[in-house]
């Protein structure tokens, strides 16, 4: 083993108060992240992947959100146990966040050059000026047309690409260790989509940071990680180098996935596969796998005793007692 | 952030809001206890319909400022009347006057709200909502001061006024709901298959915003106890019974002499209802919000 | 000029409004008001002295044409003298104006300030028991007759039964001291009972808006709460607190003085509105109603110009 990775997340448990009673939205999850590496993190919406990447900033909304077990520890220093304050310099500087919806995401009554700003004189104890002109030079290289004119305009003045790539320019204002960017095209038109993501993965290759990136779309992530990690109902399921991943699937839900995604290529056209049954409700989960009752490999053995997540000696991971 | 919550606990089978309403209300304590004291004052009110105590309410049956005792629970009043009888007798008038507008206010706000709501836009809308700034524009008092001048001292003016100037709250809120329900599958269909407006509005739309009449009616039968105390002080409001701001009204007369009896039973006997009612619509209001998953 | 041409337009807008007021008011106060041929007479009086009072105090014209007079007079700001003390309509109004408006401005700011201030502390500690304590005592606030706090503090300020600090009733402004005197306990009393509702809905804004994605930003980029507080979620929370605080001014004007200024002796123009009610003093009463609704049309276009300065999504089109 080499140095300690950057991030290391072990026996993470988000629990949620629900009409039902306590609800686990993460349950137990660990996987690690080295300095520059590029994890994908995977699944369908409701699966726990959006809840376990606002964990990594101890972000949850609590209540109902609650930290129930396990640790996140960035360089060494566990997160969830550490006081606001200490967080707070944390956020924003080591870790960054870019979220989904850049439309509600910035605050729409403060203008760019604000939000901006704040973030580089709090952590960059910069002045006033300086900090424009820093914000200014972020604008320009995440490829902002006209970059002056964007400063003091109101995020509602801006397309949506436009917005996404101000979060990603704030999110790059402290050169972050480690970026976490939760579904950031998934709001945007598709042609915008490839050029946020391209800017993403630019700006990921050049400044060598770590990235997580939280998406449902298995496409985004073969094109911009290294690792993928498979998310189904609050467990992880797979999570193995990208190119083994997509080559050879060994979890039943992965090849699923996998056979769910439309490829342009193909020549016939034919009726996408889907994964038959629906995922079990978060406070009703079967006694074993909790795959199990949309498996097509599925035995007793499989809704008895839940498959624990086993190591090969690659280091990719798999939950199932009958992987492929 | 609610996105979040939303996606964590994503259901696939939605209970319907009534029954998650019921159980989330069955677990608020303050709200129950709430309801259990609104309870208590309407059997109180009920016995003072059927004659069953409180008859005495306009009878001298003691000397002048009599002080508490066994006989007068609360004492007397000035003239020798007796204040708890007067304080239980008034329970009945706030909630006949409660409950009227109330369930008035809320069925022409109700009604209103849906004509507009569903015929968003054109003249009825524009009519409506005309009528409802005005009426929001005119001070309260002087408008039930106008109506009970109008009405040649109506018992009903004072609850006429209030109901005027109550639904407009209402008709607001469900106007905003039949217009969302509007763009909706449902109602669609029924057009689609040629269903005429009026019986989509009440059998199809109407139905779909009793949540909102609900909470409505609990705020505006609290509002009106409030007013009722208020406008029988200005010498507007009831007329030929008793209540809890004519209580009031009359202890006025009784400070100089040192005499807190009759202020303090209206006082708390008001309070206690309000309060009471006051802690049973907020529970209802949060056991009905779609918005709030947390239990 | 843009903030000019959208005035006049909204005034205009407001034209209808401003005609289904004196409309409704003109309906109700003054054709079915009170009859006052009768109080002005004599005893005895002939068909003629009738007839000629009537025709003075107008009864005798259609409804049509003392409604379109009615509206020459509101348009002109001349409503002519009052039928009770014959004083010019304009005169008692600027007498009593003034007089309402130092009784009830001090309350008004003064609670809405607290309001707000503990609305902050309840949504920054929410959950928590400084919250329950704030909310627990708005809802004791919303539940006591503004009457019934009067007559209290009445009791507990002014007499020998309590503290006996202030006087009961009155009014005097001639120097600083004795003002002060007077309007300690109505601004207490409106105070306290604007206390309840507003800081329930100051809350209920404040936590909407924490709940949404902009908070977690910038939480997310190491906001401390504090600054998150009274940097972000107060800018953004300005509208609805804004259109609170302006949709109460026409209503605390007449209403809210009305009762203050009744139980504490007060010569303000909701005393003489409400007097005007009841004795069908017709003049008083067109000029009121009408520069209420004046007051609230203008109310409404300062609303939408603050709009205006505190969200640039909302443009002056």
């Amino acid at each position: 083993m080499s140095a300690a990775p950057l991030l290391e997340v072990d026996g993470l448990t988000v629990e949620f108060r629900s009409l039902h009673g306590p609800v686990r939205a993460v349950d137990g999850v660990s996987f690690t992240i080295g300095a520059g590496e590029t994890v994908g993190l995977v699944g369908e919406s409701g699966c726990g992947k959006t809840v376990t990447g606002l964990s990594l900033l101890k972000l949850v909304p609590s209540p109902p959100g609650r930290y129930a077990a396990g640790s996140v520890r960035l360089s060494g220093q566990d997160l969830l146990a550490m006081p606001e304050s200490g967080l707070r310099a944390i956020r924003g500087r080591a870790l960054a966040m870019i979220f989904q919806e850049p439309m509600t995401a910035l605050n729409p009554v403060f203008t760019v050059a604000s939000q901006m700003t704040e973030v580089l004189r709090r952590h960059g104890a910069l002045g006033r000026r300086e900090a424009r002109d820093a914000a200014l030079a972020l604008l320009k290289s995440v490829g902002i047309p006209e970059p002056e004119q964007r400063l003091d305009d109101y995020p509602h003045q801006l397309s949506g690409g436009q917005r996404q790539r101000v979060m990603i320019a704030m999110a790059l204002s402290c050169d972050p260790k480690l970026l976490i960017a939760d579904e950031p095209t998934t709001a945007l038109d598709v042609t915008t989509q490839a050029q946020v993501l391209e800017e993403i993965r630019r700006q990921q290759a050049t400044r060598r940071m770590a990235m997580l990136l939280v998406t449902h779309d298995l496409g985004v992530v073969f094109e911009t990680c290294a690792r993928a990690i498979v998310m189904y109902c609050g467990v992880i399921v797979e999570s193995a180098p990208v190119a083994k991943l997509f080559s050879a699937p060994r979890h039943p839900y992965t090849t699923g996935l996998l056979e769910s995604m439309p490829r342009i290529r193909d020549e016939k056209l034919r009726e996408l596969p889907t994964i038959p049954g629906r995922v079990p409700e978060l406070h009703r989960l079967p006694p074993g796998c909790r795959f199990a009752d949309r498996c097509p490999r599925a035995k007793d053995d499989c809704r008895a005793v839940e498959p624990q997540l086993t190591t090969a000696a690659d280091g990719s991971q798999v939950a199932c007692h009958h992987p492929s | 952030m609610n996105a979040v919550i939303a996606d964590a606990l994503a259901d696939p089978t939605p209970r319907s809001l009534w029954s998650a309403a019921v159980r989330k209300l069955a677990r608020d304590r303050a709200g129950l206890i709430g309801l259990a004291v609104v309870l208590a004052y309407l059997v109180a009110a009920l016995g003072v319909w059927l004659g069953l105590w409180a008859t005495e309410w306009a009878e001298i049956t003691g000397s002048k400022w009599a002080p508490v005792s066994a006989e007068h629970w609360f004492g007397t009043n000035i003239i020798g009347q007796d204040i708890f009888q007067r304080g239980i007798y008034s329970t009945a008038t706030a909630f006949e006057v409660g409950l009227v507008v109330a369930v008035l206010a809320a069925a022409l706000g109700g009604v209103l709200g849906a004509l507009a709501g569903f015929f968003v836009g054109s003249w009825i809308d524009e009519l409506i909502l005309w009528a409802m700034g005005v009426l929001d524009a005119m001070p309260f008092y002087l408008l039930v001061a106008a109506v009970a001048f109008a009405l040649a001292d109506n018992p009903w003016s004072m609850h006429v006024a209030m109901i005027a100037t109550f639904w407009t709250t209402t008709s607001r809120l469900v106007r905003g709901e039949v217009i969302k329900l509007r763009g909706m599958e449902f109602v669609e269909a029924a057009r689609a298959i040629g269903v005429p407006p009026t019986v989509t509005i009440f059998r199809h739309i109407l139905p779909n915003t009793t949540h909102i009449l609900l909470v409505q009616m609990t705020l505006a039968f609290v509002d009106a106890i409030k007013a009722e105390v208020i406008l029988s002080f200005l010498g507007l409001g009831v007329k030929g019974g008793m209540s809890w701001g004519l209580m009031i009204s009359e202890s006025t007369l009784e400070f100089l002499g040192g005499h807190f009896n009759n202020l303090i039973a209206a006082s708390c006997l008001m309070f206690g209802l309000v309060y009471a009612f006051n802690m049973f619509a907020d529970a209802l209001q949060d056991a009905l919000d779609p918005k709030q998953v947390s239990a | 000029m843009d903030l000019l041409r959208f005035a006049l337009r909204k005034l205009l807008a407001g034209l209808p409004l401003i005609l289904g007021v004196t409309l409704l008011s003109f309906t109700l106060m003054v054709y079915f008001g009170p009859d006052k041929t009768y109080q002005l007479l004599g005893k005895n009086p002939t068909p003629e002295q009738i007839a000629e009072i009537r025709h003075e105090l107008g009864y005798d014209r259609p409804f049509v044409t003392r409604y379109v007079e009615y509206l020459r007079q509101l348009v002109t700001l001349d409503f002519g003298n009052s039928d009770s003390t014959g004083e010019e309509v304009n005169a008692v109004l600027a007498r009593t104006i003034p007089v309402s408006l130092a009784l009830e401005l001090p309350g008004f700011i003064l609670g809405n300030l607290l309001a707000i201030g503990l609305a902050l502390t309840a949504g920054y500690f929410r959950g928590g028991w400084p919250d329950k304590l704030i909310m627990g005592l708005a809802v004791i606030g919303m539940s006591i007759s503004f009457l019934i706090v009067i007559f209290a503090f009445q009791i507990w300020f002014c007499t020998s039964y309590g503290l006996d600090w202030f006087p009961v009733r009155g009014w005097k402004a001639e120097n600083l001291a004795e003002y002060l005197r007077h309007i300690a306990v109505p601004t207490l009393a409106t105070m306290f009972v604007a206390l309840g509702y507003s800081t329930r809905f100051y809350r209920a804004v404040i936590v909407e808006e924490l709940n949404r994605d902009h908070v977690r930003t910038a939480r997310a980029y190491g906001t401390p709460p504090a600054r998150l507080f009274y940097r972000n979620i107060l800018k953004n929370c300005a509208i609805p607190i804004i259109t609170r605080i302006m949709f109460t001014i026409p209503s605390i004007v007449i209403g809210g003085a009305l009762l203050i200024e009744t139980t504490f002796g007060i010569p303000g123009v909701g005393k003489v509105a409400y007097e005007a009610i009841v004795s069908g003093d017709q003049p008083v009463l067109k000029a009121v109603v009408g520069l209420t609704a004046l007051l609230f049309v203008v109310t409404l276009l300062i609303t939408d110009i603050l709009y205006r300065a505190v969200d640039p999504r909302v443009s002056i089109r």
